[in-house]
């Protein structure tokens, strides 16, 4: 299994490689194409035309497209992104002090968003073809048509400004300071032996992690229920049944588990939109994410941020539909025979 | 055939989440009131640290805290003594002489002198170093240093409206052997000024924090300690002042201003600031006849469009220039007058039947309602007999449009100038060699660059009222409403209100 595991993997790669390639170009290609002048941009508005030029010169937008594609594409692979036009910084330091408050938060609302699910599709196969079973449907409809930006203004006002339970702000309470060593506060929190930190990263976490997590768990419960009801039609269901086993015993160690493959398959896509869902997450409870970052960069039509935050996006989804890919292959034996 | 699964399994399962949120110990009673303390919700960042580098009316807020300018401007916008003590401007506006405090010190200890100030607007710009100041001291031939505390500044040509812009956007004094020693990416990083705070901890996105400088040299702050909460979303600061995690914020909807004052702690405020509305007007295409600009602007109802979308709170106005500055002719009046506006049309042969057809931008979204007043504009226009087909346009493409000619007739635009100068605020938006004006017609444009000429200051602000004035009856601008800035804080903090919006924080305390 090992060595499927790696062939996997490694073919994944390329495959990874060659899409990252192809992002990059078209990233380039659709950015140029916006009507918008970076040498304008990055200088003041009463700008004159020369000095207007010489900037365009120093940027080298005078070039072909395709020569302009392969200096950034070397820049690029040499770490450099270029220099944002609004920070007036470089680009890769912003992303990467962004990056990991995205992950954080993507990865808490994923694990939100699984546990509703499974919860969820349970629920929704123990009423099947019982009286609660519309009420339930109705209930995923209607959870499924909510936005995860509409889930944040619901939970800040009724979490945050009615009961007071929770912050809607930022990381972490004010008064605290943490040095930087992952960027991970949850990590860092841990590292620095500061508890206290730990619990206020997790407070600030709840209430965005569930608004993104509540938005993207419908989906979940749907394909659980579904492949539940498919792997009940199986045989050795009905020979476990046989066997005397109890229903519990069968849903939890043999369905379950069956059930559970094209729920991560879907999973796996659904992190990649949760991950592109964070954007206007994080403007509205302020947390200081790539998305926050990104949202800016397109306000300001900061072409190197925008570059750089998809490409970012882009090999984040390609890594967690590798992993996932990969959990399928442990999970699934057929699939090791191939 | 229906599975049951044991009921209490379930529950179990469903009960997972509950237990674990339990388990976090959810216990957070949202207050930032502190006696000595504010925090406050802004709606945006500070571009970076360096003051100097990019020119952002909303960030200047912030950079005074942390950095002083060399001139100030007092409530109600009078230049004011900062740190330079005294300034005389030569007649023929070549030369400015200065002089510094001398009890200023950054907040490295360090002493400030004539040196960082010529560090500021002369050696860093010839440097090359990315800063805006680039563009508004380009005429700076040099600064003669005569003492720590004395200087001229030389101008290549007259910059009559140097003092004003001493006090305008990025002028802020850095210091020059903190930068040269650590270099502008570091100084980014851990930032020194005079100001009356120290910047303790940033946080890209969302969170200053700042703590009272000690050591300054002007009146002490009575708060020690300043957060600024950057909460982008105007929702979620509303939310954020309703549940007491800040203290005060700004530019939330106006609907949201009255219904948060009947709060028994939260106060609203509607301030009139000086920033105008107005529509951006060209003088070819649709809007090349005269007369069919003055009926679009005969037209406009504009105390209904303040009624509608500011409760009354925008003043209409007459000329691109806000009541209290000096540049307002306060005996001038643009009546509004759709039978008036009728008739103009029917001069130039259009009628209801038979519509001008104009092309009409608005952003959405860049200021509040900017996109609903464009639409109910559009409404008005159609009542008279003007056809205006509405599209989009976004805000940071405008400059780049009217550079290459491609902006609609119209464009609702919004146009802010702390200083309150005629020069800076109705001067460079009117002016026709300037990235700013869409009308490129010489009669306007040749009287208000005769203006940028003149070293008299009365000369000069009579010569801007007549300016605007001819402007307006020539179709070149039609000024819509003074814009407001909305606050909404504790009942208990005050804060000293400035004419230009300046929301500062040194100048808050809780009673």
């Amino acid at each position: 299994m090992f060595a499927t595991l790696l062939t996997l993997i490694g073919r994944r790669l390329l495959l990874s490689i060659l899409i990252l390639l192809l992002v990059s170009v078209l990233l380039f290609i659709v950015l140029r194409a916006l009507p918008f002048d970076p040498a304008a941009m990055s200088l003041p508005p009463n700008a004159t035309l020369a000095e207007i030029e010489a900037k365009r010169l120093e940027m080298g937008l005078n070039l072909p497209l395709p020569q302009q594609y392969l200096i950034w594409l070397s820049h690029v692979l040499h770490g450099d992104f270029g220099s944002s036009i609004q920070f007036r910084r470089g680009v890769l330091g912003l992303v990467t002090s962004t990056l990991p408050a995205t992950i954080e938060l993507a990865v808490l609302a994923m694990l939100i968003a699984s546990a509703l699910g499974l919860a969820g599709g349970l629920t929704l196969f123990h009423v099947r073809g019982t009286a609660k079973e519309p009420i339930m449907d109705l209930g995923t409809v209607v959870l499924l048509s909510l936005p995860e930006f509409l889930w944040a203004l619901f939970l800040i006002l009724v979490v945050g400004v009615a009961l007071h339970w929770l912050p809607f702000t930022g990381r972490i309470d004010p008064n605290m300071r943490l040095p930087v060593t992952t960027g991970f506060l949850l990590i860092d929190s841990w590292i620095a032996g500061r508890p206290d930190i730990f619990k206020s990263a997790v407070e600030h976490l709840i209430l965005p992690s569930l608004a993104l997590g509540i938005a993207f768990s419908p989906a979940i419960m749907r394909v659980l229920r579904s492949s539940l009801i498919d792997v009940y039609q199986e045989d050795y269901i009905h020979l476990a049944r046989l066997r005397g086993l109890g229903e519990k015993r069968i849903l939890l160690r043999h369905a379950l588990k069956n059930a559970a493959l094209p729920t991560l398959s879907l999973m796996g896509v659904q992190f990649g939109f949760l991950f592109g869902g964070t954007l206007l997450v994080e403007v509205i409870f302020s947390y200081p994410g790539l998305g926050n970052l990104m949202v800016d960069a397109v306000r300001n039509a900061d072409l190197p941020i925008i570059q750089a935050v998809g490409l970012t996006y882009c090999i984040v989804v390609l890594s967690i539909n590798t992993v996932v890919d990969s959990l399928y292959l442990i999970l699934n034996p057929k699939l090791r025979l191939r | 055939m229906t599975i049951e699964i044991e009921r209490r399994a379930l529950l179990q399962m469903l009960g997972l989440g509950a237990i674990g949120s339990a388990a976090i110990g959810v216990s957070w009673p949202a207050q930032a009131q502190q006696a000595d303390a504010v925090t406050i919700g802004w709606p945006s960042d500070v571009p970076s640290w360096d003051p100097n580098q990019r020119f952002t009316p909303d960030a200047q807020h912030l950079y005074k805290l942390v950095f002083d300018q060399p001139l100030d401007q007092n409530p109600k916008l009078e230049l004011i003594p900062h740190l330079i003590k005294k300034w005389e401007m030569a007649p023929d506006a070549k030369s400015l002489k200065i002089e510094l405090r001398d009890d200023v010190v950054f907040h490295n200890g360090i002493k400030m002198t004539t040196e960082d100030f010529r560090y500021t607007f002369f050696e860093r710009i010839k440097a090359g170093h990315a800063v805006d100041t680039k563009n508004s001291w380009r005429n700076v031939a040099d600064i003669e240093i005569a003492s720590p505390t004395q200087c001229v500044m030389k101008f290549a040509s007259p910059v009559p409206t140097a003092p004003q812009w001493l006090a305008f956007l990025g002028s802020f004094v850095v210091p020059k052997k903190y930068m040269e020693e650590v270099g502008v990416e570091k100084f980014r990083e851990k930032p020194i000024g005079t100001g009356p705070y120290k910047l303790v901890d940033y946080q890209l996105n969302a969170r200053i924090i700042l703590e009272r400088n000690e050591q300054y040299w002007g009146p002490k702050p009575k708060l020690k300690r300043v957060t600024i909460e950057i909460i982008k979303d105007p929702s979620a600061r509303v939310a954020a002042i309703q549940s007491g995690q800040v203290d005060l914020t700004i530019n939330v909807p106006v609907r949201e201003v009255v219904r948060l004052e009947r709060e028994p702690t939260l106060a609203g405020e509607i301030n009139p600031i000086t920033r105008v509305m107005l529509l951006q007007c060209r003088n070819d295409q649709g809007f090349a006849d005269q007369n069919v600009r003055l009926a679009a602007h005969h037209a406009i109802d504009k105390a209904a469009l303040s009624k509608a979308f500011f409760n009354n709170a925008a003043v209409p106005l007459s000329v691109p220039v806000t009541p209290g500055t000096p540049g307002f002719p306060a005996d001038y009046k643009f009546s509004y007058d759709p039978e008036t506006a009728k008739s103009l049309l029917t001069k130039s042969g259009f009628s209801s039947s038979k519509p001008a057809k104009i092309k009409f931008g608005s952003t959405n979204g860049q200021f509040p309602s900017d996109y609903d007043i464009a639409r109910a504009i559009q409404q008005m226009w159609k009542k008279v007999g003007i056809d205006a087909e509405l599209e989009t346009i976004e805000y940071a493409k405008y400059f780049e449009l009217n550079r290459g000619g491609k902006l609609p007739d119209a464009t609702l635009y919004s146009w802010d100038n702390a200083t309150g100068d005629p020069e800076i605020f109705s001067g460079y938006l009117l002016n026709t060699k300037m990235p700013f004006s869409a009308f490129k017609d010489p009669a306007v444009g040749d009287k208000i660059g005769k203006l940028f000429g003149v070293t008299d200051y009365q000369a000069r602000v009579q010569g801007y009222k007549d300016a605007v004035k001819f402007a307006v009856d020539y179709g070149a601008t039609i000024p819509l409403l003074q814009s407001v800035q909305t606050v909404v804080r504790k009942k208990k903090l005050s804060y000293e209100k400035f004419g230009n919006g300046w929301v500062l924080a040194n100048t808050m305390s809780w009673s």
